[in-house]
């Protein structure tokens, strides 16, 4: 998913507010309500969603920027993409039943589900696939959405069939077709966006301001559908839709953050439900070059932050402490390596050996983008500071951030919103050559492992280099990844069968049901 | 948005002298008098607007580097830029939106929504939040005023004096944060926030009862305390001095001689508490998911939306001057028959 940042920015929990959480130990942080999905759905029922979105962002669009949580959501639902996010494997099939690469990696077919009709009854056909993949493909973001695809190579072959063709090897081309491929039908007006039929588990019945209600669609070919209805409302601030829910406004809040979580502990009649590895807001530390070059400088530092206590303040423990690689909610991420611990002396004297003047003081670039992110920085400066490194956080505005410390700085946080995936890392942010390769990371081992890994024709050699990948990045990548931080939702009781994915899994509420 | 407030005259007390503009219009006829107010009103809030303009100009990144996706290269922020006009100089921006204005053009957000669209289903919910929470204010501020003002130093006075004061000590979220715990929450008596139905209002009355009574209740306490002030005033001079001592009741004196003069005063003030009401329910909307131009505003200065902004603020900027021109005509009405 390109999570472009507001959406992150909507869907931490806090807009813009930097709100403080260090120093609040919670007896939290520990167990879910466990969700007895026990029993057999029932039908019928409207469920009352709340999710956030600002006003002035609202878009109608399937192929638009979808800043609002309230949008994606309608959308979601409303349409289907070819794939979903799934646990393991973390790619389901949707609109696409099944897909098969060529030899090389290059050339995907997708098969279409059979009986999939749009809300107005017609038939879903590839040539209505094609349409709405090219329409993706030309908007602004289409390249960072449908990477190394062109427009021009995505052809239909027969009524249900679907070709796209790579400008490389790519055996991750299914998980990219996740979250925005959402399939209208052919040559749908750009005035008529708004009532358009869509071919998802839910219709249309009526949007306005942000706000929605949807009826189930009874013709679904992706299964039973329980819920009647569900409706959606739109908040400002995570801290209004708090309220809602505590005084059973809503049953779902979706996205609420840790804050509204914790007043919700005390509540018997909602639960709160943690959807892990949501959420990482790593440290990048610049490996190409500045005083963070050496991997000995990047070891030390990575062994200096204590994982707990950032787990415990900043995530106020609502995450997992995470081993410095991005993507662990992949299925194969790597298990086996031994968990980084704190290590003060050790990481002293990997910087006597590697030289680091320490009389000198570091800028930590951060931004409030994100709830918890401008306080990982200050936290982990001060534990710095016990290895006697001086840190000096800088806090920047959203926009000078991203257009001057991103990708150039040497030390700063950044945050990303899909982790069930360690190639998806690998290919955007790590191979040497990659579009947003934060820390400047060229490592040709790291590169040879990642060609492996994507392109190698056998399933056991993939899996080998998938695991060296993880290795080298473990070792010396220009990532610091101290945690992560979980999704949260709350319900009330009555609500079942929500879904429990990470990032944008949260999205999908056909299987929904309320006792 | 304090900003708003600096269109209201302070309170003077009647019948004191007036401005040149004044004298001239009362000698003159009341078209030319409304119209010269008018004018000076509308040059206010024309330069409030530019104002606007600066102060988002001045903020730290703008809607192009807001709305940006996270891959977005520097040369898409920069096409995005000129896409948004924003590498045209200010003033040039300014002038083309303010000369589209009169025609009800409110120009393009930074998301290329019509601004007019965007505000067409909240302008008319902050109205009648504002105007619920402004009617209240006036019958309320009026009633204690003159309760207080009744038996002048004792106890119901005092009483009344303090509570206001403090009233309007306490910032609108503190009071809204109280409303919702209290009200809601603790006793599930109102519905804690605003669901909006299909047809972009509120789903009930009743989710309006709390917004109202946030931006009421400190508007309320700085009311009273003018009304009583004016009050005290009247009671001093001549004419009210005769009545009380011809051994009128206190109410006729009260209503029929103290009031009438204080009413210049009061409508000032209860004009000056317009642009609080309406820079109280950016806050207050917020807080209560309320669908109103708050909430859109929240947001916009949030993105960088200049023409969000402007247009929002054009809408609010207007609603004030026209209460600011009623307080001006009650004014200068009622100063004049005293003379």
């Amino acid at each position: 998913m390109y999570l472009n940042r507001r959406q992150i920015l909507v869907g931490s929990g806090a807009i813009g507010a930097g709100i403080l959480l260090a120093g609040c130990s919670s007896e939290s942080g520990g167990s879910p309500a466990p969700r007895s999905s026990g029993g057999t759905p029932k039908k019928g029922g409207t469920l009352r969603v709340g999710a956030l979105g600002r006003a002035g962002a609202i878009t109608r669009d399937p192929h638009g920027t979808q800043t609002n949580e309230s949008d994606y959501l309608v959308l979601g639902l409303v349409y289907d993409t070819l794939t979903v996010p799934g646990a393991t494997p973390n790619t389901l099939p949707r609109l696409a039943a099944s897909w098969e690469p060529s030899p090389d990696l290059r050339t995907w077919r997708f098969k279409l589900a059979p009986g999939a009709v749009f809300h107005d009854g017609s038939p879903v056909t590839a040539d209505d696939v094609v349409w709405s993949l090219r329409r993706l493909r030309n908007t602004k973001s289409g390249a960072s959405r449908l990477p190394g695809v062109e427009a021009a190579n995505i052809n239909a072959d027969g009524p249900d069939t679907v070709v796209l063709v790579s400008d490389y090897p790519n055996a991750e081309l299914p998980l990219l077709t996740r979250l925005t491929t959402f399939v209208l039908k052919k040559d749908t007006p750009d005035n008529a966006l708004e009532n358009a039929p869509g071919t998802g588990p839910f219709k249309l019945d009526w949007y306005r301001n942000g706000n929605a209600r949807l009826v189930r669609n009874d013709q679904w070919y992706g299964g039973e559908v329980h819920l009647d209805a569900i409706e959606v409302t739109m908040f400002e601030t995570a801290q209004a839709m708090a309220n809602a829910i505590m005084a059973g406004q809503i049953d779902l809040a979706s996205n609420a953050g840790s804050i509204a979580a914790r007043t919700a502990e005390s509540r018997k009649d909602l639960h709160i439900i943690r959807r892990s590895d949501d959420m990482a807001m790593p440290i990048v530390m610049r490996t190409k070059d500045g005083p963070f070059a050496d991997p000995r400088v990047r070891e030390a530092l990575r062994l200096v932050v204590d994982r707990d206590a950032m787990v415990k303040q900043v995530l106020s423990g609502y995450g997992t402490v995470a081993n410095d690689i991005m993507g662990t909610g992949d299925p194969q991420y790597a298990r086996d390596l031994p968990q980084r611990t704190r290590d003060l002396a050790r990481a002293k004297q990997l910087l006597a050996e590697a030289g680091f003047d320490l009389g000198k003081s570091y800028d930590l670039v951060t931004t409030e983008d994100i709830a918890g992110l401008a306080e990982s920085a200050t936290l982990f400066a001060s534990q710095a500071r016990e290895a006697d490194i001086r840190i000096n956080v800088v806090k920047q505005e959203s926009g000078a951030f991203w257009d001057d410390t991103w990708l150039k700085g040497s030390l700063y946080t950044t945050y990303w919103g899909t982790n069930d995936s360690a190639i998806f890392f690998a290919s955007k942010t790590l191979v040497s050559e990659a579009g947003q390769n934060e820390a400047g990371f060229a490592d040709p081992a790291f590169d040879a492992a990642y060609r492996d890994a994507i392109g190698a024709p056998d399933q056991a050699a993939r899996a080998a280099a998938l695991a060296e990948l993880q290795k080298i990045e473990y070792e010396r990548s220009g990532y610091l990844l101290w945690g992560m931080a979980d999704g949260i939702d709350i319900a009330t009781a009555k609500v079942n069968g929500l879904p429990t994915l990470a990032g944008y899994g949260r999205v999908q509420l056909q299987g929904a049901w309320l006792s | 948005m304090a900003e708003l407030t600096p269109l209201a005259d302070t309170a003077e007390p009647a019948p004191g002298p007036g401005t040149a503009v004044r004298r001239i219009a009362y000698a003159g006829s009341w078209g030319l008098r409304a119209g010269a107010v008018l004018v000076r009103r509308a040059l206010l809030l024309a330069a409030m607007l530019a104002v606007v303009f600066l102060a988002v100009e001045l903020l730290p990144g703008d809607a192009a580097s807001a709305t940006s996706e996270r891959g977005d290269s520097a040369a898409d922020i920069a096409a995005r830029r000129e896409l948004l006009g924003l590498d045209r100089p200010l003033w040039e921006r300014f002038a083309d939106w303010m000369t589209a204005l009169p025609t009800g053009d409110l120009g393009t957000s930074a998301r290329g929504e019509k601004v007019a669209d965007l505000l067409r289903d909240p302008f008319p919910n902050t109205l009648m939040l504002a105007g619920t929470a402004f009617a209240l204010t006036a019958v309320a501020s009026i009633a204690l005023g003159c309760l207080a003002a009744a038996r002048p130093g004792r106890l119901t006075d005092r009483v009344i004096g303090h509570v206001a004061t403090s009233a309007f000590a306490v910032p609108d979220f503190v009071v809204a944060t109280g409303l919702i715990l209290t009200l809601s929450l603790w006793t599930g008596w109102l519905p804690a926030v605003t669901v909006s139905g299909p047809d972009g209002d509120p789903a009930n009355w009743k989710m309006l009862i709390m917004p109202v009574l946030a931006l009421t209740i400190p508007q309320t306490g700085w009311n009273t305390r003018i009304v009583r002030g004016a009050l005290a005033d009247q009671a001093a001079t001549p004419h009210v001095e005769a009545a009380r001592l011809d051994g009128l009741s206190t109410p006729r004196v009260l209503l029929r001689h103290a009031l009438p003069g204080a009413l210049p005063v009061i409508a000032t003030g209860l004009a000056t508490s317009t642009g609080m009401l309406l820079g109280g329910a950016v806050v207050v909307e917020t807080l209560f998911n309320y669908p109103g131009i708050g909430s859109v505003l929240a947001g916009a200065v949030a993105s960088r939306d200049t023409p969000l902004i402007a247009g929002a603020v054009a809408l609010a900027g207007a609603a004030i001057t026209l209460v600011l021109l009623a307080a001006d005509l009650i004014r200068a009405k009622t100063v004049g028959a005293q003379r």
